[in-house]
């Protein structure tokens, strides 16, 4: 079962996702993509690491290579989120690179075969005006390749708009 | 006509060849015959006091695909600035006079209107 989460920033995806967890028996895993650069990152964690703590998660930072990684046990994994792990494999020094669309989509499959149940995390950001003079616009047209075949493989697919799950495929 | 709406790089091409439609069918040129307009965003942007003008010409296209380019924070360029404000516009528009609306998430379109 893949289930894939996307919508703004800040919409309340990643209380849906924890939420969506509740009651699962087996071993949960969080598998953390955000790198701890600076304050507001650091920030970000402790958030997250807060609303976990109490729902039986082990975490798992990872920042690249998804597609290597091997979980100790077969259970459920959320993987927050593609938008860093994109990022990462696009410009940190051991990311991918050129093949970051390829290492990602690998990655989600690693996982997919480790799991029974994958909830995946995922940002919307190609609806600003796209004024970027640097490589962003092709950091967008990456992510939204990767959204579209990971919401492909997916069973479920939900927006998250103010909190409220909006199910564009259940 | 059918508007098709959605974030850069959402699918929204795709979506529009699994209707049917081929290359030649596809152009972005709102003055030529083909009955897909493509880029909308990029046409309305080159001349943002006019955009509103081209609705004749856009509401005799079976398809019109535009980006959505509103959820972003505002431009810092003026020139930027005015022409998101005419793409956003404009789709207004051609919402009010489009038979449906559908709007490409992921991939996965959904019908608005």
């Amino acid at each position: 079962m893949l289930i894939l989460l996307t919508g703004g920033a800040a919409c309340g995806k990643s209380a849906y996702a924890e939420r969506l967890t509740e009651g699962y028996e087996g071993r949960k895993y969080y598998i953390a993509a955000m790198e701890p650069f600076g304050e507001e990152s650091l920030k970000k964690i402790a958030r997250h690491r807060e609303m976990r703590s109490t729902r039986g998660f082990e975490t798992i930072e990872r920042y690249t290579d998804l597609e290597h990684l091997v979980l100790p046990e077969k259970g459920l994994a959320l993987l927050e989120c593609l938008c860093n792990l994109t990022a990462n494999e696009m410009f940190s020094e051991k990311g991918a690179g050129r093949d970051a669309v390829g290492a990602v989509l690998r990655g989600i499959e690693t996982l997919k075969k480790q799991t029974d149940t994958l909830i995946v995390v995922t940002n919307e950001v190609g609806s600003g005006y796209d004024t970027y003079g640097d490589r962003t616009p092709e950091y967008i047209d990456n992510l939204g390749i990767i959204n579209r075949a990971a919401a492909a493989l997916a069973d479920q697919v939900i927006e998250l708009v103010c909190g409220i799950p909006i199910f564009l495929r259940r | 006509m059918t508007l098709i709406i959605g974030g850069r790089s959402a699918g929204k091409l795709d979506y529009v060849k699994s209707l049917g439609y081929s290359e030649e069918q596809i152009s972005r040129d709102p003055g030529d015959d083909c009955p897909v307009l493509y880029g909308l965003q990029d046409t309305a942007a080159e001349d943002p006091e006019g955009a509103e003008a081209l609705l004749p010409l856009l509401l005799k296209k079976e398809l019109v695909v535009c980006d959505e380019v509103g959820c972003g924070v505002i431009p810092l360029e003026k020139r930027d600035r005015q022409a998101r404000e005419a793409i956003g516009r404009l789709c207004v528009l051609l919402a009010k006079n489009a038979d449906r609306v559908v709007r490409v998430i992921a991939g996965i379109p959904t019908v608005i209107k």
